[in-house]
């Protein structure tokens, strides 16, 4: 799952950027409002946690131009203003959930969780493919029910192509997934995950196509 | 003690008044009543004895015998005071006279006169017991008038009466009108009791009174001024907790979400470094909090009026601060004016001191590290001036009056600073009378703060 941070206080925006890392999400931070639009403009988030208090520009009026402008990813507000009327007017400006500082990192994650699941109009945290089975909850993958042990790049990358079935991904929107941009990524590095994927579950589980990306053919 | 009421005051010392003035009226118109009754009825006695004398001298001379005796016709003893009748007056029998000849044997009398001579037969006037007698010497015969001295007192306590009786008649209602008018002058005051007493606590807004008085308007006023007072007061308190709760959230977060990290990590150096950012994030929380405590405490009271040197001061913060700059690389240079006079502050020391340490540590966090910070103490016309510049990024003009607000940090400074330290300074500024000026550092590089201070009388 790639993420879309927006949050001005480094350390805060460190401790949420660890805590989504570990839960295998890819993150991109940035610090401020025209950034945050910027970023939101180039697109392929499944999800946005954006602060309201940021300099440049204001939370709400970066998620209003941003609704303007067409863009759907599903945005979780993170702010200090608790008031009902400022909730109120983050929903109304087209977020999809309200947080408040401080929070509890389970329920943020559960609720990133939850903007992907209406991303994809599913309705629990598990993609099933065939015999395989991708938790987002527990961050786990089965095979056969037998538990398959992945490193964060590759769960990031499985879940990327379960999650659109079917549908090839260019080798650049696989690797941004997985590496955000300032990733130096080595010019074979996808490949590398790709393999390891197909080793430990089965080798048809990926399918290249050549000279664009990569598919997860339906099952 | 319970204290005295003003309308108890007034009404007993009206009363205490007005009984003095009735009682020196009548005591004023008895005296001068009794002075003008004596000296006519004086000098009608004497005319009396004077006509009887003439008379009597017309007479032939009679043979020694009974005097004669004029007497009043027998009703007239028995008729009441006061009244006149077809014979007479009552009071002719209060009236007397004697015609004595030389030997002192008494020739002609009133009923109402004694058989003997009323007093020594000398000329004049003279008071025998009851009566006022007036003795003449008319040829060969001594005439005596004498008259009761009891109607002369009758008649001035009838003139004293007759002076004070409208006063007296007078009193109760010039007490009821007086009663009346100070209910109404001290209505305004029950009202104001009144319109307190039925006062929600909460309710601050200006007492109004449908009709006030020059004597309870300035209690009136002050009392609104104190409402005013306390009701600013309170929405500051409100705002600086409002404001507090809302600072401490985003710190707060980072705590918890880097202590969750801490806890879940799946590594050692995973969880050091959670810790190692909760600990900075402690750092920070326990300063901005430092911080808040510090406004607060600067904004609750006004400061002592010791006369400061403003050199001790800065020593005091710079004692705090030159770790911190010292740690950054910073240099610090303070410049006096060794011929000029000392520059003194009236105020406090350690909330002057709190006000340059705040500045020192602006510099610090933002000056860039090896820059230099350059303090100036100066004294013009007995006034202090403190002057602290900086080689940092400065502030845009723009900016110069936000960066006093609480709160207010510059988007995307650098540093960690809780946006509180500048608005430390212009409130200890503001108490001791001080103005804050915000500009451009030496070459017009970097910031500089110049408090001026007005002189210390």
């Amino acid at each position: 799952m790639r993420l879309l941070l927006v949050e001005d206080d480094e350390l805060l925006g460190a401790g949420i950027e660890d805590a989504l890392t570990r839960a295998r999400c890819g993150v991109e931070w940035v610090r401020s409002g025209p950034l945050a639009l910027a970023a939101l403009e180039h697109g392929g988030f499944d999800a946005v946690v954006l602060d309201l208090g940021l300099p440049g520009m204001d939370g709400l009026e970066v998620l209003r131009r941003a609704r303007a402008a067409g863009n759907a990813a599903p945005v979780l507000i993170l702010s200090a203003r608790d008031a009902v009327a400022q909730r109120v007017a983050g929903l109304d400006a087209g977020a999809d959930d309200y947080l408040t500082k401080p929070f509890d990192v389970d329920e943020l994650l559960a609720r990133v969780r939850a903007l992907r699941r209406r991303l994809h109009g599913a309705a629990h945290n598990v993609l099933e493919h065939g015999r395989v089975r991708l938790d987002l909850g527990a961050l786990s993958v089965t095979h056969d029910g037998r538990p398959v042990p992945l490193q964060r790049r590759e769960f990031m990358l499985l879940q990327k192509l379960l999650a659109a079935p079917g549908q090839v991904m260019t080798r650049a929107q696989l690797e941004e997934s997985l590496y955000g941009w300032d990733g130096n990524v080595e010019s074979n590095a996808l490949d590398v995950h790709v393999h390891n994927l197909r080793k430990k579950l089965y080798p048809g589980v990926i399918r290249t196509v050549r000279g664009i990306g990569y598919v997860a053919d339906p099952a | 003690m319970k204290p005295r009421s003003t309308r108890a005051v007034l009404l007993g010392g009206s009363i205490a008044v007005l009984l003095a003035v009735l009682g020196a009226a009548a005591w004023i118109g008895y005296d001068a009543g009794e002075d003008e009754a004596d000296e006519l009825f004086d000098a009608r006695l004497a005319t009396s004895a004077r006509v009887l004398g003439a008379l009597y001298a017309t007479q032939p001379p009679r043979a020694a015998g009974a005097p004669i005796v004029v007497s009043f016709p027998a009703p007239l003893e028995e008729t009441r005071h006061d009244e006149a009748g077809p014979l007479g007056h009552h009071y002719e029998t209060k009236i007397a006279f004697q015609v004595i000849d030389a030997q002192g044997r008494l020739l002609m009398r009133s009923a109402s006169a004694p058989p003997a001579p009323y007093a020594p037969l000398a000329p004049g006037f003279s008071t025998q017991r009851d009566w006022r007698v007036f003795t003449l010497r008319s040829g060969e015969h001594w005439v005596q008038a004498a008259e009761r001295d009891d109607v002369r007192g009758e008649l001035s306590g009838k003139l004293a009466l007759a002076a004070v009786a409208p006063l007296i008649v007078g009193i109760p209602l010039v007490l009821l009108l007086l009663t009346l008018l100070m209910e109404y002058g001290l209505a305004p005051l029950a009202h104001l009791a009144q319109r307190i007493a039925q006062r929600e606590p909460a309710s601050l807004a200006p007492i109004v009174l449908p009709r006030s008085t020059a004597e309870i308007e300035p209690v009136l006023k002050e009392l609104n001024g104190l409402l005013e007072r306390v009701q600013s007061a309170l929405a500051r308190e409100r705002r600086f907790t409002a404001d507090a709760a809302h600072e401490l959230r985003t710190p707060l977060a980072a705590l918890k979400v880097h202590a969750q990290n801490a806890v879940r990590a799946g590594s050692e150096p995973e969880r050091r470094a959670s810790l190692e950012r909760m600990l900075a994030g402690l750092e920070r929380s326990i300063r901005l909090v430092e911080q808040m405590l510090a406004l607060s405490r600067a904004a609750a009271r006004a400061p002592a009026a010791e006369r400061v040197p403003l050199q001790q001061a800065v020593e005091d913060a710079l004692e705090d601060v030159l770790p911190a700059l010292k740690g950054r690389g910073i240099r610090v240079s303070v410049a006096t004016e060794p011929s000029a006079p000392e520059p003194v502050v009236r105020g406090e020391r350690d909330k002057l001191a709190c006000l340059a340490r705040n500045l020192l540590d602006n510099a610090a966090r933002y000056a860039p590290p090896g820059s230099s910070v350059r303090l100036e103490l100066a004294s013009r016309d007995g006034a202090a001036r403190l002057s602290v510049s900086d080689q940092g990024p400065g502030i845009a003009p723009e900016l110069r009056e936000r960066v006093f607000e609480s709160y207010y940090r510059i988007p995307g400074a650098a540093g960690e600073g809780s946006g509180l330290g500048l608005a430390i300074v212009r409130e200890i500024a503001a108490q001791h009378g001080a103005t804050v000026e915000l500009g451009e550092g030496d070459g017009g590089r970097g910031a500089r703060f110049t408090v001026t201070f007005p002189p210390a009388a």
